[in-house]
């Protein structure tokens, strides 16, 4: 029994909370369609109708001048019929207004009606109208945005209102925008529940409404109100295609350009990132690639590699050939005491012919001074290269001349280099005529002995270019020295560029030493100036 | 050759007293010219002098509507009131063409009457059987009255049009099953 009556006055609370908030909620709307046809409609009685069987006709008075409802009446007659009446309501209006409403709930529809509106027997109002043509609808229910899948669209539906009959003669306003934006766009159908909206931005919000009227051909009314706006975003845009085959052209072109400027400067790029690691290789040619770093072996090999060597390698130095041959006749042979007594450089002979390059210590190079004796010979070597003879082998033998020979030492042993680059190898310089004997040179490093008579003979290598020294044959020793400045280099057949060291004056010979076995001045040191 | 003859021959004869099936004509749209032309018709002749000479009263169908009365009533009843109508005005224009002189009213009023015949090949087209019609209305008919101008004419036949008729043809069961 308790719950028998819970349940009803459960029932009707529903029932009373659902009337009231239809109520409250035909109330509003009722608000707002007379808001509507105030502004719409001149004609007083404003009727609307709502439906197919309705028509709610009011009109408005000030407070002042308003009366009670009772003092109103509104009466109305179709064509050819008889007048009825219609009961008059009151409800109070903002702005210090009086609403007075009229609702007839069967009406007939495609015939005249006429209206007329008495206060107090005075007619205030009088029109004619037709029914049909007076419909103010409510807005379109369930206004749902949908995306259709494709960019910049999205579609409306809405449900019509359910009017029999006239579902065909409705149309719609649906006005879009985007969120935020009070500039929007109209777009209208008719007789259809659903829209597309297209040529909308990718990735947006939009509010959209949408409103109803009757199409006018067999029913017309007013524009129903606005719709709550529905807000929905479009899809994100995707890229457009032209502006990826864009991008992608000029990422094309950049790449190719860089690359371009890589290339055209590899080689500084190459040294920035990857510094060549200097080697000497360039300066002992053969040494690492030959000899396999081997400096004894590369200094043993390195004479008769020097013939082979080809110039370009030598940048700074190029020892010329020097070659020291007199065609002066000096009779008496000179005492090898006008020449300064200074260690020198001995000349052995060699026993053989090969050819090997000595280095002379740089000390012994700087005990070299010009004497006076040394003017001497130089004048005598200047007056040759003056008058520089065609060189041959059977000249030099027949010829009187002076020769600059190297003293030999008395070394039957051959001494590494090193021992003979310390002061052991005097200079000697003598000066033999008619001395037809030819020896087998020796090596001005060497320490072999020289048996035979040895002449030394000098040319200035101004007639032979540099590195042209022809060969001068197997009877002869030859000397190239080369003087740097630093140290001077004594070795036969080298393309060594000789500086006078106390003059300045640059100039080549080539020695060609043999030194005769009875001229052989053991120990006694030549000073041989240039 | 023959047998084909002979049998085409004997289904012509068969069909002559059948009409030929015509396809429902469903769409609103075409009343809704019918009614334009003839709401056009209406406003062109309001002004005219005189009634454009045109005398004499002319007996019209009503056209008010009451949607809970007419949903009570059947199609063959709305469809009776309908042709019934129609012919009313059908016979009242007749009459007025035969009155006016003036070419360009006469075309407008040919054109009213052509669109009155064609409106009763769309009923046909409807399953809507010519039905038989009504003795003449008497005056105080209830379904009848007079009018006595020919403003008034063309604005009774605009309504009847717009009203009945059309609900007719809206809910006609051939085009309720097309809709559906």
């Amino acid at each position: 029994m308790t719950n028998n009556n819970l349940n009803k006055l459960l029932v009707f609370c529903v029932l009373f909370c659902a009337q009231k908030t239809s109520i409250v909620h035909g109330a509003q709307a009722l608000e707002t369609k007379v808001a509507l046809l105030l502004h719409a409609e001149p004609e007083n009685p404003k009727c609307f109708a709502e439906g197919m069987s309705d028509l709610t006709c009011f009109w408005e008075e000030d407070e002042e001048r308003a009366g009670s409802a009772d003092q109103y009446s509104f009466i109305y007659t179709y064509q050819n019929e008889n007048s009825s009446e219609c009961s008059v309501t009151a409800l109070p209006a903002a702005g210090g207004k009086r609403l007075y409403f009229c609702r007839l709930s069967q009406t007939q529809l495609f015939v005249p009606l006429d209206i007329r509106v008495f206060r107090d027997d005075l007619l205030i109002h009088n029109r004619s109208l037709f029914i049909e043509v007076v419909f103010l609808l409510d807005p379109p229910a369930n206004l749902t945005l949908t995306s259709t899948g494709m960019q910049g669209q999205l579609k409306a539906s809405w449900l019509p209102p359910s009017l029999k009959y006239m579902g065909d003669s409705m149309m719609y306003e649906v006005s879009y925008a985007m969120a935020g934006s009070h500039i929007g766009k109209v777009e209208a159908v008719q007789a259809s529940s659903e829209l597309i909206l297209r040529g909308l931005q990718s990735g947006t919000k939009y509010k959209v409404r949408i409103r109803v009227k009757l199409d006018g051909i067999s029913y017309s009314g007013y524009w129903s109100a606005w719709t709550d706006p529905v807000l929905m975003e479009t899809m994100p845009g995707d890229l457009d295609p032209l502006i990826v085959s864009l991008s992608l052209i000029i990422s094309l072109v950049l790449t190719l350009l860089s690359l371009l400027v890589l290339m055209s400067h590899r080689r500084f790029l190459l040294k920035k990132i990857w510094p060549i690691i200097p080697t000497p290789e360039s300066k002992f040619q053969g040494l690492f690639k030959v000899y396999g770093g081997d400096f004894q072996e590369w200094l043993g090999h390195s004479t008769g590699g020097l013939w082979l060597r080809p110039t370009y390698f030598y940048s700074e130095e190029f020892p010329a050939p020097l070659e020291v041959l007199s065609e002066v006749s000096l009779g008496p042979v000179l005492p090898s005491s006008a020449l300064p007594p200074k260690a020198s450089e001995a000349l052995g002979e060699e026993e053989d012919e090969d050819k090997k390059l000595k280095r002379v210590d740089p000390a012994l190079m700087e005990g070299w001074r010009e004497t006076p004796q040394e003017h001497w010979l130089m004048d005598q070597l200047r007056a040759i290269h003056k008058h520089p003879a065609p060189w041959t082998q059977s000249s030099l033998l027949e010829s009187h001349d002076a020769y600059v020979t190297l003293n030999a030492q008395n070394h039957s042993v051959e001494e590494p280099l090193d021992d003979i680059l310390e002061e052991t190898l005097p200079l000697q310089v003598l000066f033999a005529s008619g001395r037809t004997s030819s020896e087998s040179r020796s090596d001005l490093g060497s320490v072999q002995q020289s048996s035979g008579s040895g002449r030394l003979s000098s040319q200035s290598s101004f007639e032979y270019p540099n590195h042209t020294w022809p060969s001068k044959g197997p009877g002869y020793t030859y000397m190239a020295v080369a003087d740097s400045g630093v140290s001077m280099d004594y070795s036969p057949m080298s393309s060594n560029k000789i500086d006078d060291i106390g003059k300045g004056v640059i100039y080549t010979n080539e020695y060609k030493n043999e030194i005769p076995a009875h001229r052989r001045p053991i120990g006694t040191p030549i000073h041989f100036a240039f | 050759m023959g047998p084909v003859v002979v049998l085409l021959t004997v289904l012509q004869w068969a069909g002559r007293g059948l009409p030929s099936p015509v396809r429902p004509i469903c769409d609103p749209r075409v009343l809704d010219r019918f009614i334009m032309e003839a709401r056009d018709t209406e406003t062109a002749l309001r002004g005219c002098k005189a009634g454009c000479g045109v005398t004499g009263t002319f007996v019209v169908p009503l056209t008010n509507v009451d949607f809970v009365v007419w949903e009570t009533k059947d199609t063959e009843q709305q469809a009776l009131e309908v042709q019934s109508g129609m012919s009313l005005f059908g016979q009242a224009l007749g009459a007025v063409r035969e009155s006016v002189s003036r070419v360009a009213v006469q075309i407008l009023i040919d054109n009213n009457k052509s669109n009155i015949h064609s409106l009763g090949q769309v009923l046909r087209s409807l399953h809507i059987q010519d039905l038989p019609l009504p003795p003449a209305p008497a005056v105080g008919d209830l379904v009848t009255r007079k009018v006595s101008s020919l403003s008034e004419l063309l604005h009774v036949h605009t309504n009847f049009l717009r009203g009945k008729v059309r609900l007719l043809l809206t809910n006609a069961p051939a085009c309720q099953q097309n809709s559906t």
